[in-house]
């Protein structure tokens, strides 16, 4: 059983003054893994600059564009078809006891495996104050925690658009307890890092059909690594484990390494971008 | 044998706590150096003045200065070069040649493991946080096999002679090491101004850097090139090395370019010729990781290339040195040397490290508080000599001050014994005299495909004040000439 | 060769040629007009108007008094003037900094020497005394520079560029010196004796040129406008002529591109183009219209380095 989705990436970017170079660099490709498979690709813009598939820094799609000629204004427009597998995510609890999960979670050769998860970025950094914010329950599971960090971070935050930026960090989250998907995963993060848990920050698209929160650009989740079960995905934006409405595209230790659209525009004057992004399923 | 009544040395004074490069502890001429300080004797003071002030005048004209910024206008400024020769004897060359190999080899295995499976971690030798809080290390770079497993293509590491008479490492430059092009215009100034004591010494080239550099640099070039096309990268003419880099594209014959001659199309790089675009695959680029590809590293970066790092990633082009090679150099690393070397080489170090206590470590900052005044107090992500601290010439108060500092951020500092840095007799501009001089020696060691090559000499940097100790051109420093002796 | 480096050694070969011109502009013209025959030419308002017509920065108001040892340091020794010998050097030395792995040790140490000379010199004495010391040395230098380009350079592209730089800019520069003593020659107009066509201001012209001895040997007669226009213009034996420095830019253009092909766009096409209309024209037409014919050539001129630009210095 599969759901096929066509997700529409659409951009638009005008400037003051006229461009005479600029390179971009989209990552809005979603990935193939278990879960989900590519289909077909169609990217577009409307200057009809060629644009490359390559990989980024990461080793993640990414679709690059570089004009030859000066501009104002320019549409790009992307749009992927991919297959997704119902996931029935396995909620069984682990066979390990809580102590051999502590025990790998404080193992020398764990945490060098998974350091660049374990460590705190800006986005993730929180106060001393803060720290304390959501204690764990070690007479719990791992995931019964994350389950539970999960629920505390959806009714922590309330979801409103417009409150915080891309570059808001966690302080000012935690201040006006307002935010979108982004600070969400951060804050979410943030708290199973200092757990020792390793935790990644995910760049997708959600499909919005069954009334879940985001907004209509893309959507941000959390993996993070459950010695008994591996990668598990939570969002905690909708209070939810990850299910076959969501689409990933790439991952990082946060919003940084996942920047949708990363630009280099050698352009005076101000300029105005803006997003939509469109999920449609099909069932087969 | 020794003429003591040499003129120009009759009012040279001898520091007996200092190590003399060509003193020995009873004021006798060493042995390498009788020979030359007899042929220094035959000229006046006067001389040198005079043949000082050409040879500063030689490097004016040709343009080999750097840039000192001001609030109104830059000046250019020569590196000052001083008439007497350090000569380094080939015993004491064949453990300083054996040592630099050695340790840049075992940087090299260094780097490959912390970006691969981090053995070294895993096994506890060199603890996580040093790795994983430096911003040197950069993640994209984990899992990528860089061309020939090479990340330390050129290394500089600088040493000193203590005054035990032994050679200590001071620090691993292995990012953008700059210096090689002073030490062939040094021979050069040197050649022109007193060509008569070459005759009496023979003495190694170091002309030949360039033709190893690029030798060793196309052994490493991207699979499946068959003549390799290698360029410089250098940040523009307004760099304070730009003579270098240009010094180094001329005399490896290749071209010069800037980050906006360079471009990226399918992931292979090429240069904007009037001919067109010309591929391009090896690159010594002596910009900065973090400008060196503003999609992947600083966004601000004009200096870069846009793409660049995923050329490099997919094995298109070879970058030297390897990106996020700074996490190997930083002074905290530098503090697990000895067992880096034996942890991959099976070897015991061949030059010396300077003991250093972990500011990080409660018991080690624990002495370090107590005895500041003995120590020297170096923040571990600074580089040209800034922030450095030398305990005996703290005030009381700035003692305090230190103190405060190491306590509020223990993890920036690390303090090691204040090493006394050998003196060299060097000519003084103001007093028109030969005065002891601090010196220290920075090598220059090339890894390629199963080869390494060590440039036959080397900068010797000299702290031009009386009894600073910090060598740096940044801060005031000067240069000699470097004779490696083929025999004595 | 990387096409920004191209685009700085064509630069740096204009800007040495254009501190030549002006520096010998403003030796001929102050020094001649000292003891000039006739009472206009003579006037130093006159003289430093001139200076600044040459240098594109022409004195809108008729009536004002210009200084001069303001109108000297400005177009000796300022840094604030874009035109000023001093930043002509300034640029030039920089483009070259840019491409110091291509060109040699000594044409690189001849400029350098060369620049700290010119930075060093007192704005105070040039203005007071030292006009004459300090352009003969801007004159004597630039020579030695091209001797060093000639003489020290693989006579390849590199050396090829840096001369079609230079020769451009000497076609340009003898055009504006042309335009700047015509002009001159009309404003001195007086009596009856004073006649436009047998004006003193064509002798200073040729000598701006320097190409006054090998006029007078070749005419025998004193310069007129006809005679001096056809020499500096039209004869392609003398070395300051447009049409030798066109026949030069030919040539060297040909070493970068060496097709043989029709191709209208090339910049060589375009050379070969207005070298040949040069080549069958009567001085007689050029004289009756002037004005047309300047405006005319410096277009050309400027068309061919932007075409060039555009094929290979695009960066």
């Amino acid at each position: 059983m599969y759901l096929e989705y066509t997700i529409n990436y659409c951009t638009n970017n005008t400037y003051e003054s006229l461009v005479k170079s600029a390179f971009w660099q989209f990552l809005i490709q979603p990935e193939t893994n278990e879960t989900q498979e590519l289909i077909a690709v169609e990217f577009k813009n409307s200057l009809n600059i060629p644009h490359e598939f390559s990989i980024n820094g990461y080793g993640f799609n990414s679709i690059r564009v570089t004009p030859k000629k000066a501009f104002k204004e320019i549409h790009f427009y992307a749009s992927f078809t991919l297959k997704k597998k119902e996931i029935a995510l396995d909620l069984i609890e682990s066979k390990l006891t809580i102590e051999r999960e502590m025990n790998i979670l404080n193992s020398l050769y764990f945490k060098v495996d998974f350091e660049s998860f374990l460590k705190t970025t800006s986005y993730t950094q929180l106060q001393n104050n803060d720290r304390n914010l959501y204690l764990f329950d070690w007479s719990l599971s791992v995931l019964k925690n994350l389950q539970n960090l999960n629920s505390w971070v959806f009714n922590y935050i309330k979801f409103k658009a417009n409150t915080t930026t891309v570059n808001s960090t966690l302080d000012e989250v935690i201040t006006i307890k307002h935010g979108v998907c982004q600070d969400f995963t951060h804050l979410f993060c943030a708290i199973a890092r200092l757990n020792k848990i390793p935790a990644r920050y995910v760049s997708g698209y959600l499909h919005q059909g069954n009334g879940y929160f985001g907004d209509s650009q893309m959507h941000a989740w959390a993996e993070t690594y459950v010695p008994s079960k591996g990668w598990v995905g939570f969002d905690p934006t909708n209070n939810l484990f990850t299910n076959s409405n969501h689409i990933k595209v790439c991952h990082g230790k946060d919003y940084k390494d996942c920047a949708p659209l990363k630009g280099v525009v050698f352009a005076l004057g101000k300029n105005k971008t803006s997003h939509t992004v469109q999920v449609l399923s099909q069932q087969q | 044998m020794t003429n003591i009544e040499n003129k120009i040395f009759s009012s040279y004074q001898k520091d007996a706590a200092l190590y003399d490069e060509i003193f020995d502890s009873e004021g006798q001429v060493k042995e390498v150096y009788q020979k030359l300080f007899s042929l220094y004797g035959e000229h006046s003071i006067e001389d040198y003045v005079n043949l000082n002030s050409k040879a500063k005048a030689s490097f004016f004209n040709q343009g080999i200065t750097f840039q000192v910024y001001g609030d109104k206008e830059t000046k250019e400024k020569i590196f000052p070069f001083d008439l007497f020769p350090r000569i380094i004897d080939p015993v004491e060359w064949d453990i300083i040649e054996k040592g630099s190999i050695q340790r840049s080899k075992a940087l090299n295995l260094f780097l490959w493991d912390i970006y691969h499976d981090k053995n070294i971690i895993k096994d506890g030798i060199v603890p996580m946080e040093l790795i994983s809080s430096s911003d040197n290390y950069l993640d994209q770079m984990k899992g990528l096999d860089p061309p020939e497993g090479i990340y330390n293509h050129i290394s500089g590491i600088d040493i000193i002679k203590h005054n035990d008479g032994k050679y200590y490492v001071l620090e691993d430059n292995i990012r953008c090491p700059s210096g090689v092009s002073y030490v062939i215009c040094n021979r050069t100034a040197l050649k022109r101004a007193l060509f008569g004591v070459f005759n009496h010494y023979q003495t190694y080239s170091v002309t030949n850097y360039a033709e190893n550099l690029l030798d060793l640099l196309e052994t490493v070039k991207p699979h499946g090139v068959d003549i390799p096309n290698t360029v410089v990268l250098t940040p523009g003419m307004y760099n304070s090395a730009f003579y270098e880099h240009s010094y180094l594209a001329k005399t490896m014959g290749v071209e010069l370019v800037e980050g906006r001659d360079l471009f990226v199309e399918n992931d292979f790089v090429y240069m904007k010729t009037i001919k067109g675009p010309e591929k391009v695959d090896i690159i010594y680029r002596r910009v900065d990781d973090q400008f060196i590809d503003p999609l992947e590293f600083n966004a601000d970066s004009v200096l870069g290339v846009p793409g660049l790092f995923s050329a490099y990633k997919k094995g298109n082009v070879t970058l030297a040195n390897a990106p996020g090679t700074g996490v190997a150099d930083d002074k905290a690393i530098y503090t697990y040397m000895p067992e880096i070397i034996k942890y991959y080489l099976k070897e015991e170090p061949i030059l010396n490290n300077v003991h250093t206590y972990h500011c990080s470590r409660p018991d080690e900052l624990k002495y370090v508080l107590d005895h500041v005044h003995e120590l020297v107090i170096k923040p571990v992500d600074e580089a040209g000599g800034y922030g450095i601290l030398i305990g005996n010439k703290l005030s009381k108060k700035e003692i305090e001050l230190a103190k405060e500092q190491l306590k509020a951020n223990p993890r920036k500092y690390v303090a090691q014994p204040i090493m006394s840095l050998s003196v060299h007799p060097t000519y003084i501009d103001e007093t028109e005299e030969f005065e002891q001089r601090h010196v220290d020696l920075r090598i220059f060691t090339v890894l390629g495909k199963d080869k390494e090559f060590v440039l036959k000499g080397g900068l010797t940097r000299v702290a031009l004040q009386k009894g600073n100790l910090i060598v740096n051109s940044s801060q005031g420093g000067g240069s000699k000439d470097t004779w490696v002796l083929k025999s004595i | 060769m990387l096409a920004r480096v191209a685009n700085n050694l064509f630069w740096m070969g204009r800007y040495i040629e254009r501190s030549e011109h002006i520096a010998r502009y403003l030796n001929v013209n102050y020094f001649s007009s000292l003891d000039a025959p006739n009472q206009k030419s003579q006037s130093r308002q006159f003289v430093l108007k001139s200076m600044m017509f040459m240098v594109g920065d022409p004195e809108k108001d008729e009536e004002n008094i210009l200084k001069e040892n303001e109108i000297l340091f400005k177009i000796g020794l300022d840094h604030e003037t874009p035109y000023s010998i001093i930043n002509n050097i300034k640029y030039a030395r920089e483009n070259a900094n840019s491409a110091r792995d291509l060109i040699s040790t000594e044409l690189y140490e001849a400029l350098n020497k060369f620049y700290h000379y010119i930075v060093n010199y007192s704005p105070e004495n040039f203005v007071k005394s030292g006009l004459h010391d300090f352009t003969t040395h801007v004159m004597e230098t630039t020579d030695i520079i091209r001797g060093k380009i000639r003489g020290t350079l693989l006579h390849d592209p590199v050396y090829a560029i840096i001369m079609l730089g230079i020769n451009v800019e000497r076609a340009t520069q003898i055009i504006r010196i042309i335009n700047a003593k015509y002009n001159d020659a009309l404003n001195s107009q007086g009596g009856y004796t004073d006649k436009f066509s047998k004006s003193f201001e064509w002798t200073t012209l040729l000598k701006c040129a320097e190409s006054y001895d090998m006029m007078r040997r070749l005419y025998k007669k004193t310069p007129t406008s006809v005679t001096t226009l056809e020499f500096l213009i039209l004869n392609p034996n003398c070395p300051r002529s447009i049409m030798n420095c066109l026949n030069e830019v030919y040539t060297l253009i040909k070493v970068l591109d060496n097709t043989t092909k029709y191709n209208k766009k090339s910049t060589a096409f375009l050379v070969g183009k207005v070298r040949s209309e040069f080549q069958y024209k009567y001085i007689e037409d050029i004289e009756g219209n002037f004005q047309k014919f300047i405006e005319k050539i410096l277009d050309d001129l400027s068309q061919i380095s932007l075409k060039m630009e555009k094929e290979f210095f695009n960066y």
